[in-house]
């Protein structure tokens, strides 16, 4: 039995229930079927963050591990550089006891910048010192990531990011 | 017209276009996180616009990197949500076609998504119902023209109230009183009552 064409939806008619109902399972379909990856909106933010900044940005050059002997026993410690146009950036990895990690840092010509890094929790800021070191006592485990700025508004040099690393 | 079946603005989504409006406004004085909010909620949408136009995974990736670019420079001319959805949709489309037609990569057909969907499972009697009334539906859009596969699609991952702009940047203007059903949505109904009027469960 075909439905009495009195009761069947008009195209001018305003949505009603079941249409919004329809639209809700076709975008269910259509999200399931074929999902966004779930990490593509934050990876535009990341990209649009340094859009119109003269960024730098720094490639991975050298990646080592090693074990300290350190007073607490054996640790992992890694040392990683990254080398951009104007900047050389070495960081070294240390775990703390408590499930963090300390990240030690040394610029390339030494200098005084602003230094932040972007990492699972909220951003950590830094300024390095006038022998271009720095350090974060405390980060979280996860993704990881460092931008280099000036050092104050008066302040010239190009910012530089580095790349995600895992740490 | 049957009023009753008319679904009220309720005001949370009054309360979505003026958040909308203030984002857009928070992102034209430079800040990156009302930026990255509207980016968060939006790209789901400009995703199934892309992938509509028949895009690689991709292709689609970089093309919403394009467009979100874009609407920085042109953020000055866009104060509502009803203009942001529109720009976004239209932008989108358009690049999604000029990538195409540059013709990088093959053209993803509607059946190869078709056959992506999850085939249904051992699973409760209510899932096996869900599932059953999930494969009528995606059979009968299958029934619909390419251009309101297209629409549907994309009107479902938009915010309700852009509809209409939603619609008209896709050549398809419904009524700019409200948005109505549309013949889609209407002819997708009256194709789903026939299924059910002649297999009755």
């Amino acid at each position: 039995m075909l439905p009495d064409e009195a009761d069947l939806p008009s195209a001018d008619e305003p949505l009603d229930d079941a249409d919004i109902g329809l639209l809700a399972e076709i975008r269910d379909m259509f999200a399931a079927a074929d999902p966004m990856p779930a990490e593509l909106p934050d990876r535009i933010r990341f990209f649009l963050a340094f859009r119109d900044l003269e960024v730098e940005v720094a490639q991975l050059t050298a990646e080592q591990d090693e074990l300290a002997v350190a007073a607490r026993g054996t640790e992992q410690s890694r040392t990683i550089t990254f080398d951009s146009e104007t900047l050389t950036i070495m960081i070294r990895v240390d775990g703390n006891k408590d499930g963090t990690v300390r990240v030690d840092g040394w610029l390339a010509p030494a200098q005084r910048r602003e230094i932040e890094m972007k990492c699972a929790a909220d951003p950590l800021s830094v300024t390095s010192d006038e022998q271009g070191r720095f350090a974060f006592p405390r980060v979280p485990r996860g993704t990881a990531q460092l931008v280099v700025r000036p050092a104050g508004p008066g302040e010239t040099g190009r910012s530089v990011v580095t790349p995600a690393l895992i740490i | 017209m049957d009023n009753r079946r008319t679904v009220t603005v309720q005001p949370s989504r009054l309360d979505r276009g003026t958040r909308v409006a203030r984002l857009l406004s928070a992102a034209r004085q430079g800040s990156e996180d009302a930026l990255g909010q509207i980016v968060t909620e939006l790209s789901p949408l400009l995703w199934q616009v892309a992938r509509a136009a028949g895009l690689s995974a991709g292709d689609a990736e970089d093309v919403l990197q394009t467009v979100w670019l874009r609407l920085v420079a042109h953020l000055d001319g866009i104060h509502d949500s009803a203009a942001l959805t529109g720009w976004l949709v239209t932008t989108t489309r358009r690049e999604a076609w000029r990538v195409r037609a540059a013709g990088r990569r093959q053209v993803l057909a509607d059946h190869e998504v078709l056959d992506e969907l999850p085939a249904s499972g051992p699973g409760s009697e209510e899932q096996v119902i869900v599932d059953d009334e999930r494969r009528l539906l995606w059979a009968t859009i299958g029934r619909l023209s390419a251009r309101c596969q297209e629409l549907l699609r994309i009107i479902a991952f938009a915010p309700r109230p852009d509809y209409s702009a939603v619609a008209a940047a896709l050549g398809m203007p419904v009524s700019s009183i409200g948005p109505t059903r549309g013949r889609c949505l209407a002819k997708l109904r009256a194709l789903l009552a026939d299924e059910l009027g002649e297999n009755p469960r």
